[in-house]
């Protein structure tokens, strides 16, 4: 759906770059996570795939056509969510959410979608009354409201609670699942590690790694097993290669004659790769 | 361009205005005028509704649209419209237009006031079309001002700063400290002279010479370029400085 050739970026304001040369490519119909600690140029990214921002230098194409040569009918077909809220404070969700309904052709069913995200009550209410949490699921809602073929989310699962963020989640799964595209940003890797079907690690304006979260967990996971036994009344542990573990003597041994406590295959997280790919540790806090 | 975009955009200013209680704010100040005028009775009222119609088109206009500017740029609410369909010339004439139309009615209650209690008389078709020019391009060059405003702070103190310098002049005419054909000329190429010279043709008493023509000229041309060559294409850089995301 979108093609990004050596795209590079430069604030006016700033000496450097904040995007060197970055590829990559979005599929129709995947998730497609963009993963850096912060300040790596998500958001920059993000704003320039979506017609914000404009001096970048590189090519970008949309359904294999230049950016460029869109207009504004462009944004009838795809949804965007900021990383911090953008309503009227001092108008209601509802007055907030019906002055964005009208500019668009296409309409969500809004009480559904507000309902799912548990807004529906508080739809009368003033947004400068909202919580955090709030405003961000109003964020989610802002982004669907024009039924979007595409959606932009930039950290939507950041500030959420279990609970709510799994709510996003689901819905974020559904528009997937009906077809949409999703490009979602994000600094928290366990966030969306199982949301997404491919992820870019990004860095210093540089992209380290894509391929999907399975392949980067067999590439770069510790494919060991590691088994825990009762041994003189005391629990020991063991770890061993997966490859061949079928020959391996001292695991079968191990098996047959003592009392297993547990067996896990060794599971690498993202976020293990992550660090392991690019040397950068992320910052978990917002 | 597409009308019903642009009409929703215009409701929607004009609903923000009454939300953040502008729209109460100027009946408010209309009713102290109609209570001054009722109570105090002096000669210096004659020479004030020009100069009130005059300061309400030009400063005020100038200083509500960079309010507005800043609340936006507070909340972040650019962002979002910038991500729809609509066209950044719609979003620019919706607040010139919502900006202008709520001057007109703020405007009009002062005025209802004067007729009433100070029996003014006016030629209403000059005078409505005068406020409408006049805070149009005032609202456009406010737009075009904020595009350079740091902050809310520094903003106002540089309009303080520009109305001294381009209010005073005018002042002083109206007042009759300065006069004489030489400054007749040079103060008609400050627009808030120009637009000083808009306004008294709205009043009975005041013969329209050649000088309203030149004004009424001067600021069309200066509305329509300052808009198409200045406003506009200088408004997608600002608008994404301000969006704050
Ligand atoms: N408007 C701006 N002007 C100048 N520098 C900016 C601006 N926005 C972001 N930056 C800088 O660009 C870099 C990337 O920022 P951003 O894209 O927001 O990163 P992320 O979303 O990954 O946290 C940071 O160093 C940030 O300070
Ligand atoms: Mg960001």
């Amino acid at each position: 759906m979108f093609k990004v050739e050596n795209l590079e970026f430069k604030y006016t304001k700033n000496q450097s770059n904040v995007l060197n040369g970055l590829n990559f490519e979005i599929k129709e119909g995947e998730i497609f996570g963009f993963l850096g600690p912060s300040g790596a140029g998500k958001s920059t990214t993000q704003k320039i795939i979506i017609k914000i921002l404009e001096d970048y230098k590189g090519k970008i194409l949309y359904k294999d056509k230049d950016l460029k040569s869109y207009g504004n009918e462009f944004y009838e077909d795809i949804g965007v969510s900021f990383e911090m809220p953008v309503h009227f404070s001092k108008m209601t969700a509802m007055e907030n959410i019906n002055f964005f309904l009208k500019l668009y052709k296409n309409n969500e069913d809004i009480e559904l979608l507000m309902k799912r995200l548990g807004l529906w009550e508080d739809r009368n209410k003033l947004v400068g009354e909202f919580s955090k949490g709030m405003k961000i699921r109003l964020n989610l809602v802002r982004a669907l409201l024009n039924k979007p073929k595409m959606l932009f989310l930039d950290e939507p699962t950041n500030g959420l609670d279990p609970a709510n963020a799994m709510i996003m989640k689901d819905i974020i799964r559904e528009f997937k699942n009906n077809g949409g595209t999703v490009f979602i940003t994000s600094h928290i890797m366990s966030d969306i590690d199982q949301l997404c079907d491919r992820v870019a690690f990004i860095v210093n304006g540089e992209i380290k790694e894509i391929d999907s979260p399975r392949n980067l967990k067999i590439r770069y996971g510790k494919r060991t097993v590691k088994v825990e036994y009762k041994e003189d009344n005391q629990i020991k542990s063991k770890e061993y290669p997966l490859t061949e573990i079928s020959e391996n003597r001292d695991f079968i041994d191990i098996i047959k004659s003592k009392d297993i406590e547990t067996i896990h295959s060794g599971e690498t997280t993202l976020e293990d790769i992550f660090i392991k790919v690019t040397g950068v540790n992320l910052d978990n806090e917002s | 361009m597409k009308v019903s975009r642009l009409k929703q955009l215009i409701l929607g200013e004009l609903l923000r205005l009454h939300k953040y209680n502008v729209i109460f704010i100027s009946v408010f100040i209309a009713l102290v005028w109609g209570i001054i005028l009722y109570f105090v009775n002096s000669n210096i009222f004659d020479v004030l509704l020009p100069l009130l119609i005059l300061v309400d088109s030009t400063m005020m206009s100038f200083m509500y649209i960079g309010s507005v500017m800043f609340f936006e740029k507070k909340e972040s609410t650019l962002s979002s419209i910038l991500v729809t369909p609509v066209k950044n010339e719609e979003i620019v004439l919706s607040k010139i237009f919502a900006n202008t139309l709520h001057n007109l009615l703020s405007t009009s209650l002062v005025i209802i006031a004067f007729v009433f209690i100070k029996q003014v008389e006016l030629r209403y078709i000059l005078i409505f079309f005068s406020i409408i020019v006049i805070t149009s391009l005032f609202t456009g060059l406010g737009l075009l001002f904020s595009y350079y405003q740091k902050d809310f702070t520094t903003m106002l103190m540089n309009i303080m700063i520009l109305a001294f310098l381009l209010l005073i002049p005018s002042a002083l005419f109206a007042f009759g400290i300065i006069s004489g054909k030489f400054w007749e000329y040079i103060l008609l190429i400050n627009p808030i002279q120009a637009a000083q010279e808009l306004i008294n043709g709205g009043f009975k008493e005041y013969e329209i010479t050649w000088k309203y023509y030149f004004s009424l000229a001067y600021l069309l041309v200066g509305l329509i370029t300052t808009y198409k060559y200045l406003i506009i294409p200088k408004f997608q850089k600002y608008a994404v400085s301000i969006s704050g995301v």
